[in-house]
């Protein structure tokens, strides 16, 4: 398994996306109290059939490993979601899953 | 010659690049919005001095959430939007999240967010009419999620 657990289900036209993603997402304050340096997801997207669906900048105050739910339309079962989350870092990671 | 023409011929396409994606970094392009302290002082650095009209936006979170650590919240909109922007007053800077909408785009958003204490949760659609509206929840946090 990878860093993501996506579950995509279409339902009618929509596609419904469930994620987690493994990220301590360590705030600043955390940080500090840790002795180590801040870092967390600071954008996530989505895409499918090459179309992005998804495409959020995000703070220090999403919680620890991340859940979110997004959906869309234009795609079929079958298709794949692609999502990729960059970090404070700079670490990039890309999942993708079938949609049911 | 042709080493100058490359380099031309790069710096066009990387000008063009961000045009042809709809992926908009708004931590690179409005800096000032994440390091805000209060909800009017994001809201203005990311969309300026705007009125929103509080209807249209949905937002949904616990009344009171047990684990501060991770609220789950909620954002619906039937509104044709151009972004939505998510900020909070409880911690020690106010955004949480901003969404930029595909054209067609479904606004229905659900993430688990982190609230240091009981607060309100503030919400923004940017419409794609270039009006603004607004919504909001208050929630009573009992236990705390930014000190672990």
């Amino acid at each position: 398994m990878g860093n993501m657990k996506i579950k995509a289900k279409l339902k009618g036209d929509v596609v419904d996306v469930k994620v987690m993603a493994k990220h301590d997402m360590l705030t600043y304050d955390q940080a500090k109290k840790k002795g180590v340096d801040a870092n967390f997801i600071t954008h996530i997207t989505a895409k499918a059939n090459g179309k992005e669906v998804y495409d959020v900048s995000t703070s220090q105050f999403w919680s620890k490993d991340p859940q979110f739910k997004f959906s869309f339309k234009g795609a079929a079962a079958g298709d794949k979601v692609e999502i990729t989350w960059t970090d404070l870092s700079g670490k990039t990671v890309t999942e993708s899953k079938k949609i049911k | 010659m042709d080493r100058r023409k490359f380099l031309s011929l790069s710096a066009v396409a990387v000008a063009v690049l961000p045009a042809s994606l709809s992926a908009i970094d708004f931590r690179a392009t409005k800096p000032d919005t994440w390091t805000a302290h209060t909800v009017a002082d994001g809201i203005k650095a990311l969309y300026g001095d705007i009125k929103p009209e509080e209807k249209g936006v949905t937002v949904k979170a616990p009344k009171v959430a047990s684990n501060g650590g991770a609220i789950p919240v909620t954002i619906t909109s039937d509104i044709s939007a151009k972004t939505v922007a998510l900020f909070q007053d409880a911690n020690p800077e106010s955004a949480v999240a901003v969404f930029s909408v595909a054209e067609g785009g479904i606004v229905d958003y659900m993430m688990k967010i982190k609230m240091k204490a009981s607060g309100k949760i503030t919400v923004i659609v940017e419409g794609t009419d270039g009006k603004f509206y607004s919504g909001s929840q208050s929630l009573e946090v009992a236990l705390g999620g930014c000190e672990g």
